[in-house]
């Protein structure tokens, strides 16, 4: 178990580092490239914990396209000269509230019995997620389509200009 | 390692390090060969030799943020489309028409955004 | 399994279709007068298909047929969703034909999405697995965040933005709560989370599962706008569309409550307890911030905005009534039921009312209502009936909805609750009451006459007709009610 818990350790480190970074940097680009540094962390993670499918969704989804879209997002805004303040007074709550709720998931997660441990992780098997995936969730699936088909309409209706302003 | 990780992950990680390492080398060598010296003109962006015009940081309009969203939405699809491939042949030809329906909705969003122009890249 | 049990979802099915079929016929037909017509149809098909599934349950025992797994079920308390979510879309529709000319390109839009919200709702109240219940959710507010951008003002942006951001806040925190409980229970289906609760005696006392709860209560809590999750409804009812606000207050709150009872009851029956002292505070607390605050607003969208916090509080008493009972159904739910159906006539009566007088007066000040019942004697008349039905005089449907509610608590033990709730009722008469004194006493404006087009006067008639036969013959609504409520358990 000790090789898995020192690969843990590392990403859990990375993950860490990440998030501090994106939340505690002056330069929006360095935010946001933290961030992709904490999701593929946490795409390693996945895979500690055998769950390869999640992993390469990370990969490709977080790491890849919200990415991108975050990246996009900022080059969308105007930037003035100088410094940004990234931050502002209401740093000091942010930082107790999520405190707060870091300390009261870990104690409840630390007390709980767990019915599965995770210390001995099974793999399920890719054809396994497939066929539970096409069979069992195949209602949520095709809904899926439907709110991704829902976002694209709501991001045109929300970017594209007016009748007035001619594009 | 336990046996449950394939070995297979020993390349990934081989890859992994070797990346890094190559990235590292590449920035520790030139810290060391390359000659230094510091001018106002280094601090100025690089536009092909001729002086630059407006900032460093170029605001893109709003329109064409609508390529990130699909760019998005097409990856999720994509993303399904690795767990179906390696059973739609197996499994029947119910998962095979899941697969088409789904294509299809988003196919439409495909189709909406190009009548609406949102596609038009000017 | 998959392909035979598509039948049970044929209405959410054609209602998508049918929103697809809008788009295009927007996008390729280019023909604007038929999209609220043939919306209306893409509504009329998914009824018909439930009024179906009515009849096929009729002739069946036990009156449920479960599907794709136990991911969704076809009851009558489903079907009872169904419609009320249907209706309300259609009277919506029906009342948003003028206002709908401020969207100039996005008419086609418009129409589908609140059709693929009211999908997601219906979804929602269908659903007994919790990955699909998130999706429908996610449906659902998806639709509604583009709805409420469509005016693309500064203001309407801002509300879309508001929304998107705290319901994507809300959503994950109810996902990481399902996760605690699929981590405890193995399952996410609603009723395998039930056996695993009871047949393991020792998974209810741990704190995680609580956790759980809390959490999923957080998303759900936003979709009714109960307090602590109600920032929104101000900001967005005053920038979103009127009839998306309207649309947000009934059919929104519809689908919430549906999936409350659906999972509260099928998977957490065991912890009644805890969840009911849950929702009696927040009963309480939500009363009391949407009628309080209620009376200092100027803004009568605002002003609708928080009265629909504080009847989130006056629904959530039955809540409350539902778990003290020890055993699982009972006249909570019920008045649930039957307060859900009486709100939707009267906040729809209301709401369309204010898109008849604000889209001509060209305000919704409060004030600027002055002498409307001048203007147009009927849409004052109907403005006038449901405020006198939200705030629960007889002889309106309102009366007998917080009836019910206080009937519901008090048989519970829960007479605080119920006292509050009186309380409550008194103090918003204060509110509403000075809208109708406006109207009616103080010197219009103007003299011209205030107009409003055909199928907006029917809407608005159904909902007035509506919630006065309710009010009047309630019995009806509430035999629908019981038979909807038999078939939870």
């Amino acid at each position: 178990m000790t090789t898995v818990l020192v690969f843990f350790f590392i990403l859990g480190g990375m993950a860490l580092l990440g998030s501090v970074g994106t939340v505690a940097s002056r330069n929006v680009v360095h935010a946001a490239l933290s961030l992709v540094l904490a999701l593929l962390a946490v795409a390693g993670l996945f895979i500690l914990l055998l769950a390869e499918f999640l992993a390469i969704v990370q990969v490709l989804i977080y790491g890849g396209a919200i990415t991108i879209i975050l990246l996009f997002a900022l080059m969308l805004t105007r930037t003035r000269e100088g410094p940004v303040r990234l931050d502002n007074a209401q740093r000091r709550f942010a930082l107790i509230g999520a405190g707060a709720a870091f300390a009261v998931l870990t104690v409840v997660i630390m007390v709980s019995d767990w019915p599965a441990p995770i210390d001995n992780p099974v793999r399920p098997g890719f054809s396994r997620i497939s066929e539970v995936l096409f069979q069992q969730w195949a209602i949520p699936f095709e809904a899926a389509s439907l709110v991704l088909l829902v976002a694209l309409i709501g991001a045109i209706v929300i970017s594209r200009p007016e009748k007035g302003e001619r594009d | 390692m336990p046996e449950q990780y394939s070995l297979e992950y020993t390349a990934v990680l081989i890859i992994t390090i070797a990346g890094i390492g190559m990235v590292l080398a590449a920035f520790f060598a030139s810290m060391i060969l390359a000659p230094r010296s510091k001018s106002e003109a280094k601090q100025i962006p690089y536009e092909c030799g001729i002086p630059p015009t407006g900032q460093f940081w170029a605001q893109l309009h709003l329109r064409y943020y609508i390529f990130a969203i699909l760019f998005l939405i097409f990856d999720i699809e994509a993303i399904f489309l690795f767990p179906w491939a390696i059973i739609f042949r197996s499994s029947g030809a119910v998962i095979f028409y899941e697969m088409v329906l789904f294509i299809a909705i988003l196919f439409f969003g495909l189709v909406y955004s190009w009548k609406k122009g949102a596609l038009r890249w000017r | 399994m998959f392909p035979a049990d598509l039948y049970l979802l044929m209405p959410e099915l054609a209602l998508a279709g049918m929103a697809i079929i809008v788009i295009l016929a927007d996008l390729v037909l280019k023909r604007r007068d038929l999209l609220a017509p043939l919306s209306l149809i893409g509504l009329a098909v998914p009824v018909a298909l439930s009024i179906v599934l009515w009849l096929k349950l009729d002739s069946i025992d036990p009156h449920a047929l479960s599907g794709f797994s136990g991911f969704f079920v076809v009851d009558y308390f489903s079907l009872f969703f169904k419609f009320l979510i249907l209706g309300a879309t259609a009277l919506v529709i029906m009342a948003s034909r003028e206002s709908v000319t401020r969207f100039s390109r996005f008419q086609g839009e418009y129409y589908a999405l609140i059709m693929m919200a009211s999908g997601g709702m219906m979804l929602m109240a269908a659903a007994t697995e919790l990955v699909s219940i998130y999706v429908a959710l996610e449906l659902s507010a998806l639709s509604t965040v583009a709805l409420i951008a469509l005016l693309k003002n500064s203001r309407s942006i801002e509300a879309s933005m508001k929304f998107l951001i705290l319901s994507a806040i809300s959503s994950a925190v109810m996902l990481y709560g399902m996760a605690l409980v699929f981590g405890l229970t193995g399952s996410t289906r609603l009723l395998d989370i039930a056996d695993r609760l009871t047949s393991v005696s020792e998974l209810i006392d741990q704190p995680a599962l609580l956790l759980g709860v809390i959490f999923i209560i957080t998303g759900f809590g936003f979709k009714i706008s109960s307090v602590p999750f109600q920032m929104w409804v101000p900001d967005v009812y005053e920038g979103a569309p009127t009839p998306v606000a309207a649309y947000l207050s009934v059919a929104s709150k519809a689908a919430g409550f549906a999936v409350i009872i659906r999972v509260f009851f099928l998977a957490f029956g065991s912890l009644t307890d805890e969840w009911a002292l849950l929702f009696a505070v927040l009963a309480a607390v939500s009363m009391f911030i949407g009628n309080l605050v209620a009376i200092a607003q100027k803004n009568i969208k605002r002003m609708l905005g928080y009265s629909t916090i504080a009847h989130a509080g006056f629904i959530m008493v039955g809540l409350a009534a539902i778990g003290r009972e020890g055993e699982l159904l009972g006249p909570g739910v019920e008045s649930i039921l039957f307060y859900l159906v009486a709100y939707a006539a009267t906040n729809l009566g209301a709401f369309i009312a204010v898109i008849a007088i604000s889209s001509k007066i060209n305000s919704e000040l409060i004030d600027d209502y002055a002498g409307v019942a001048r203007r147009n004697p009927f849409l004052a008349f109907a403005l006038a009936v449901s405020l006198v039905s939200l705030m629960g005089l007889p002889p309106t449907a309102g009366f007998w909805a917080k009836l019910n509610v206080f009937n519901a608590a008090i048989e519970t033990d829960l007479v605080w609750l119920a006292l509050i709730g009186m309380i409550n009722s008194v103090i918003s008469a204060y509110f509403y009451l000075r809208v109708i004194k406006t109207m009616y006493l103080s010197p219009p404006a103007s003299e011209e006459r205030i107009t409003a087009d055909l199928p907006l006067k029917a809407a608005l008639a159904i909902a007035v007709i509506g919630l006065l036969f309710i009010g009047i013959v309630p019995g009806f609504v509430m035999d629908v009610v019981e038979t909807a409520v038999g078939t939870l358990a």
